[in-house]
């Protein structure tokens, strides 16, 4: 994994356009640099809504008693594909969801949902008191443009 | 995000801009509020350049209330990226979805 920016905000929904911009401008510039992504709009959109669900999810479970929340959300180049991690000390979650049902007109529940309809890849892993989950979408890059 | 709002035809239409998310959809639910539970609306999305699942929320709550109410709740001008979380969520098919204001107002 090849860091490229790690920006950590406090867990406060006011911030939350900052975490979901960045994430769009960041997978736009991987795009450019790679050259050869498909639709380089929705590559972009897949990160800045994944990041924005994300993020939500960490400021609304943040626990009340941590004076010190925050959330940390880390882009990193791994094999020609971007990866951004989100990283929170909330506590466990299962990162597994169903859709939530529609005709029950539900206000929640949609967020982990589109993460992994969005995303290629998501992953969770929790160590030292720290969710970290991470998600990849696949893009089209060519030897050449890795070179 | 701005909500700037008109009367059409009996309907309220509120014109949103900007990102509807966890930040905004607040905002949008109180302006709501304050129209009796009976008042028809149509939401303009045309200038919504961003919507999360939060936003889908506020969304998809002021439309079970209006139908509770036997209010008539529609959306126009809906762009591709608002689109897609819509079809992805399946919430599309709780909406009339129009492509202007006008024929939403109208029918």
């Amino acid at each position: 994994m090849n860091p490229i920016v790690t920006l950590t905000l406090q867990a406060d929904l006011r911030y939350l356009r900052i975490a979901s911009v960045t994430a769009c401008n960041v997978a736009e510039i991987f795009a450019n640099m790679a050259c050869t992504v498909g639709n380089i709009a929705e590559f972009c959109h897949a990160y800045e809504l994944s990041v924005s669900e994300a993020f939500t999810n960490s400021v609304r479970y943040a626990e009340p008693s941590r004076s010190e929340k925050e959330v940390t959300i880390c882009f990193s180049s791994d094999n020609g594909t971007l990866a951004m991690s989100i990283i929170d000390t909330n506590a466990q979650f299962n990162p597994i969801t169903q859709a939530p049902d529609i005709n029950s007109y539900p206000e929640g529940g949609y967020g982990l949902f589109l993460i992994h309809r969005l995303m290629d890849t998501v992953s969770y892993t929790r160590r030292d008191g720290e969710n970290m989950l991470t998600m990849t979408k696949q893009s089209t890059i060519t030897q050449a443009a890795n070179a | 995000m701005n909500i700037s709002e008109k009367t059409i035809n009996n309907y309220k239409v509120l014109s949103l801009r900007g990102m509807l998310n966890a930040s905004s959809a607040p905002a949008l639910k109180t302006c709501v509020a304050g129209f009796p539970d009976e008042q028809s609306i149509v939401i303009d999305l045309e200038n919504v350049d961003f919507l999360d699942s939060s936003g889908l929320g506020a969304l998809v709550g002021i439309a079970r209330k209006k139908k509770a109410s036997k209010a008539i709740m529609k959306l126009a001008r809906m762009n591709e990226r608002v689109k897609k979380v819509f079809e992805i969520t399946q919430a599309h098919t709780l909406f009339d979805i129009y492509d202007d204001v006008s024929a939403a107002a109208d029918a």
